[in-house]
């Protein structure tokens, strides 16, 4: 095997150990916090039964009659069963981040300066949409 | 049955059960199920298509995370393959969902179904996978060194790959990212045969690779649908538990299912989810 393969062997290696770490940590998270919402362990602020009146509300309207809230403002809800089960999305969907998070110093370590440099991009884009920047919130 | 009379949880359970089936089918047809889930869904189901995005996108993103580790480790799935490819995809899948969550709802169902449907023919009309053989890298492939190799047991061999046409390969991985986040798809329907038939890549890297687009390309687009409000967690949560379930139970039938009878289901399945989203869409079956 020679040099760049084995660099190659190595940061998938990094990336599969994380991506498995996390995503296991995520979906373990998204089962009990859903199980905690659909057994009303832990309130919602939009009751279940009520639910049905409005998921057929395009996004907007949905917003505005149920005061839900849009960009970050869900963090302050966290005490609600469905923004809980909403926080254990967002850890889905950040799983990627961390693991590119994790690769560019591994990347950097071993000169591999091009594919560190695409990777620190991606990360970019990543933060850019964790932000709310596309989405304007 | 009527959504204001039937109890609510009927809808996640009916949700969990088809995103099990969905999650089999995938697996046995080598495609994304995004794009069975949200034509389905939206269809049949009583939640407003900006949901439905928002949950396939999650629900593609949930099977690719679930595969990428064992695909990156039995060396299916190329990071030096995936990272340019999927930096351009995440780019364009963002722009595809604020366009979508712009653009009227009856307009994104119709060219959903006019999309599914074209891709059902598509599927249908397909021949087997290139095999490229020994081929040279270009330019820009040859910069960013895509290439690599992996062990195949069927073959008994160490398999050498490159590939070519890479500015090309850019542009398609671009086009692909817009559509999946304007339609939350996954589009591997799409990935494969540009990895496989534009680039030249081995299927079976092109298979492994695409898992691992996906779930960075809509790692991008489902921030676009978070920050805006558009993932349900009664909706998005049966279906990444349906989908893993049924992902798993797919992969122990894909010995055992014949490939054609797979394939005969998979495109009657979308002719009728992508004929009835576009039914919908032109107001002629509400």
């Amino acid at each position: 095997m020679g040099l760049e393969e084995e660099h190659d062997a190595e940061v998938q290696e990094v990336y599969a150990r994380w991506l498995d770490g996390a995503t296991r940590a995520a979906f373990a998270a998204s089962l009990i916090a859903f199980l905690l919402y659909v057994s009303g362990a832990v309130p919602s602020f939009l009751p279940l039964e009520a639910l049905p009146r409005y998921w057929g509300l395009p996004v907007g309207e949905f917003l505005r009659q149920t005061g839900a809230p849009a960009g970050w403002g869900w963090l302050n809800l966290l005490g609600g069963a469905e923004y809980l089960n909403l926080a254990c999305m967002a850890l889905i969907c950040v799983v990627t981040l961390l693991c590119y998070l994790r690769i560019v110093p591994a990347l950097l370590g071993l000169g591999e300066r091009l594919q560190a440099a695409l990777a620190l991009a991606q990360v970019l884009v990543l933060l850019a949409a964790v932000s709310g920047f596309f989405a304007g919130g | 049955m009527e959504a204001a009379v039937a109890p609510w949880w009927i809808w996640p359970l009916a949700l969990f059960a088809v995103s099990f089936a969905i999650g089999i089918v995938a697996v046995l047809g080598g495609i994304g199920g995004g794009v069975l889930f949200v034509p389905i869904v939206a269809s049949f189901f009583p939640f407003h298509l900006d949901f439905v995005r928002g949950a396939g996108l999650v629900f593609a993103l949930a099977g690719t995370l679930a595969a990428g580790p064992t695909l990156l480790r039995n060396r299916m799935a190329s990071l030096r393959l995936v990272m340019p490819l999927a930096l351009a995809g995440s780019v364009a899948s963002v722009a595809g969902a604020v366009v979508g969550l712009s653009m009227s709802t009856d307009a994104l169902q119709t060219a959903l179904g006019v999309l599914v449907v074209a891709i059902a023919i598509l599927i249908w009309l397909s021949k087997d996978a290139y095999d490229s053989g020994a081929i040279e890298s270009d330019a820009l492939g040859a910069a960013l060194r895509m290439k690599g190799d992996y062990e195949d047991p069927s073959a008994g061999a160490r398999i050498d790959w490159r590939t070519h046409r890479t500015l090309a390969g850019f542009g398609a991985f671009g086009a692909i990212g817009f559509l999946g986040g304007l339609f939350g798809l996954g589009a591997g329907f799409a990935n494969v045969p540009a990895l496989n038939l534009l680039m030249a890549a081995p299927l079976k890297v092109a298979v492994g690779s695409s898992g691992l687009i996906i779930s960075i390309i809509n790692s991008s687009a489902a921030w676009v649908y978070l920050h805006r409000g558009a993932l349900l967690p009664i909706l998005a949560v049966p279906a990444i538990l349906g989908v893993m379930l049924g992902s798993r139970i797919g992969a122990r039938l894909l010995a055992v299912t014949p490939a054609a009878t797979v394939r005969r289901v998979v495109v009657a399945v979308m002719l009728l989810a992508g004929g009835r989203a576009l039914l919908r869409g032109l107001g002629i079956w509400v």
